[in-house]
């Protein structure tokens, strides 16, 4: 139990996919302009981070580790398919995606309008695959592996928001005009991310 | 005070509009007020009809800071002679302190009113009073035995990319002295931690005393907080430490006058302290009762008089551009202040002092605190009307 609170709290704050590995970047400093927008692409990203890697784990242990094809039949036992891990992770998000496209067009279509084309792009936001890749690295377990999805989601989202509500604030300052727009973003998440290092060094 | 009137009347028309040196015309103009009351009025923004300008507003909190800076001189003095077990009186003490500390608060302010001047001169925007505050600050929280170049990179880069990228005072994010401290923090660490709270320059036929130990009470409590100082010495400031953070009574005095004068919100430093404590109260409860000497422990009115809690609280967090701007908003943001810096504090071993940190983290959250303190209101509103 305390190994779950503490794989959590690490994957939102202390290895947060955005500030400690910076991956997922281009939805981040593009959707970051306004909060509401945000929102909806940080709870998108939660969602489909929520559904892939769980799945991706079942794929993981039953499909593609050494052995895991066993239960077909024992002539089985010693396939061992993880090079196919890449693809298949993908596909999974791939398809997660298309779900979430057609739930966020039936029931939030101005969200759908705004996110344009940086919905489907969640198919490759690295900070999904990255979630899924991790899992695989560290071995987690079945429940770890839920705990940190989740938290990896959350960790953008708060990324995400915590930007786009910077972003607002400054909509006011007088910025340089060659660093207007992307140029601003990326100095000010290096900022953030250098705030952010406060929580490096916790144990968990 | 005639000549230097003369003097700068004489320039004047050097500087004005169509002639040759107009460039320079905003790098005149803050030489001029800042030697004499201009006689010219608000053109743009605000017409609020108050004696409280951005330069008053300036001028309050470097005298709030300066209680803080005085007892940092002594104190620098003080625990020199102490290391080296000598005898010394008050004005030893203020010499050594002012041939130390001095020389890192000009090195401060030059490096950055240099990027200042440069970007008025470029971008043509006058010279704000902002960077007279930021450029005490900055020395105040560093250790006295910082090399001086350092002191100015961290000056030019906080300038830099701290506030003139936004577009100069009022239109940053983030505090500009934590900014640079968080900088030299990161990017030189064997200067900014270890044993160098104490100014151990040599003397002539004296030796380091063997009681002497560099720690600072953070490093203390993080193994056995029974062997703190009395809570009496850590609130006058007799410890090592930053060179303006140590004493709690001088911070305090600078919090009577920022309040009194309206610069500095009560709402932040009064729920700083009230987080600090409260969480402080709850690591007691929930401290292992087999291990007494577990950080957890530490008496939750030490966080207050430990490090710089009580620096950071009065001058740092009160920074009207990066905090809250709300009223709700601030004391949420105060609240999670103290919470931070006190579990950062008992549970980050990498960062014994977590004042700095904590206060740069919630600069970045209150942007979204003041949103959703907005959004609920103009809810509530709706719903009532």
């Amino acid at each position: 139990m305390e190994n779950l609170l503490g794989i959590f709290v690490k994957s939102i704050f202390v290895e947060n996919a955005i500030f400690a590995f910076f991956l997922g970047m281009c939805s981040y400093l593009a959707v970051s302009k306004k909060i509401k927008t945000a929102t909806g692409l940080g709870l998108a990203v939660i969602f489909v981070m929520l559904l892939t890697a769980p799945l991706n784990y079942l794929i993981l242990t039953y499909m593609l580790k050494e052995g895991a094809l066993a239960w077909i039949h024992p002539s089985l036992a010693t396939v061992d398919l993880t090079f196919l891990a890449f693809i298949l992770f993908i596909s999974t998000i791939a398809g997660a995606v298309q779900l979430v496209e057609m739930i966020v067009e039936k029931f939030a279509p101005a969200l759908y309008s705004s996110l344009g084309i940086f919905l489907p792009l969640i198919t490759v936001n690295c900070s999904i695959l990255g979630a899924s890749l991790f899992m695989q690295e560290r071995e987690y377990n079945f429940s770890e592996t839920l705990v940190f999805s989740v938290g990896t989601g959350i960790g953008f989202f708060l990324a995400i928001v915590l930007l786009a509500s910077i972003r607002e604030k400054l909509r006011y300052s007088k910025v340089p005009e060659p660093l207007q727009g992307l140029g601003m973003a990326m100095i000010i998440t290096g900022l953030m991310a250098m705030a952010f290092l406060s929580f490096s060094g916790i144990k968990l | 005070m005639k000549l230097a009137r003369k003097l700068v009347d004489s320039v004047k028309p050097k500087f004005a509009k169509g002639s040759k040196l107009e460039k320079y015309h905003y790098l005149f103009d803050a030489f001029e007020t800042f030697l004499f009351v201009p006689d010219t009025t608000t053109k743009n923004g605000v017409h609020v009809r108050d004696a409280m300008d951005l330069k008053r507003t300036m001028l309050m909190v470097i005298i709030a800071l300066i209680p803080s800076m005085l007892f940092g001189i002594w104190n620098t003095g003080h625990q020199h002679y102490l290391a080296f077990g000598m005898e010394s009186s008050f004005m030893d003490n203020m010499i050594f302190g002012l041939i130390k500390v001095l020389p890192i608060i000009v090195v401060s302010y030059a490096a950055g009113l240099g990027v200042e001047f440069l970007f008025s001169i470029t971008k043509g925007h006058p010279v704000s009073e902002g960077y007279l505050v930021t450029g005490l600050l900055i020395p105040l929280t560093l250790p006295v035995t910082v090399p001086l170049w350092m002191v100015a990179l961290g000056a030019v880069f906080c300038t830099l990319l701290g506030k003139e990228i936004f577009g100069g005072t009022g239109m940053n994010f983030m505090n500009p002295a934590l900014l640079a401290r968080a900088f030299m923090f990161f990017a030189f660490p064997a200067f900014m931690s270890g044993d160098i709270w104490t100014d151990l320059s040599p003397e002539v036929g004296h030796q380091v005393v063997d009681a002497f130990s560099g720690a600072t009470n953070l490093v203390v409590f993080d193994t056995n907080y029974a062997s703190l100082p009395s809570a009496w010495d850590m609130f006058m400031g007799f410890e090592q430490g930053s060179i303006g953070e140590t004493s709690v009574l001088a911070c305090l005095i600078g919090a009577v006058i920022l309040i009194v004068s309206g610069v500095g919100s009560w709402r932040i430093i009064v729920s700083i302290f009230v987080g600090g404590y409260l969480m402080g109260l709850l690591m007691n409860i929930l401290a292992p009762a087999d291990n007494l000497a577990h950080a957890m422990h530490t008496p939750a009115h030490f966080h207050w008089l430990m490090g710089s809690f009580a620096f950071g609280a009065v001058f740092m967090a009160t920074d009207p551009v990066s905090a809250a701007q709300t009223n709700t908003g601030k004391i949420i943001y105060g609240l999670l202040i103290g919470i931070m810096i006190v579990v950062l504090r008992v549970f980050n071993p990498a960062y014994p002092e977590a004042v700095m940190l904590t206060i740069l983290l919630l600069n970045v959250f209150a942007p979204i605190i003041d949103h959703i303190v907005v959004e609920r209101h103009i809810k509530t509103r709706l719903k009532n009307a």
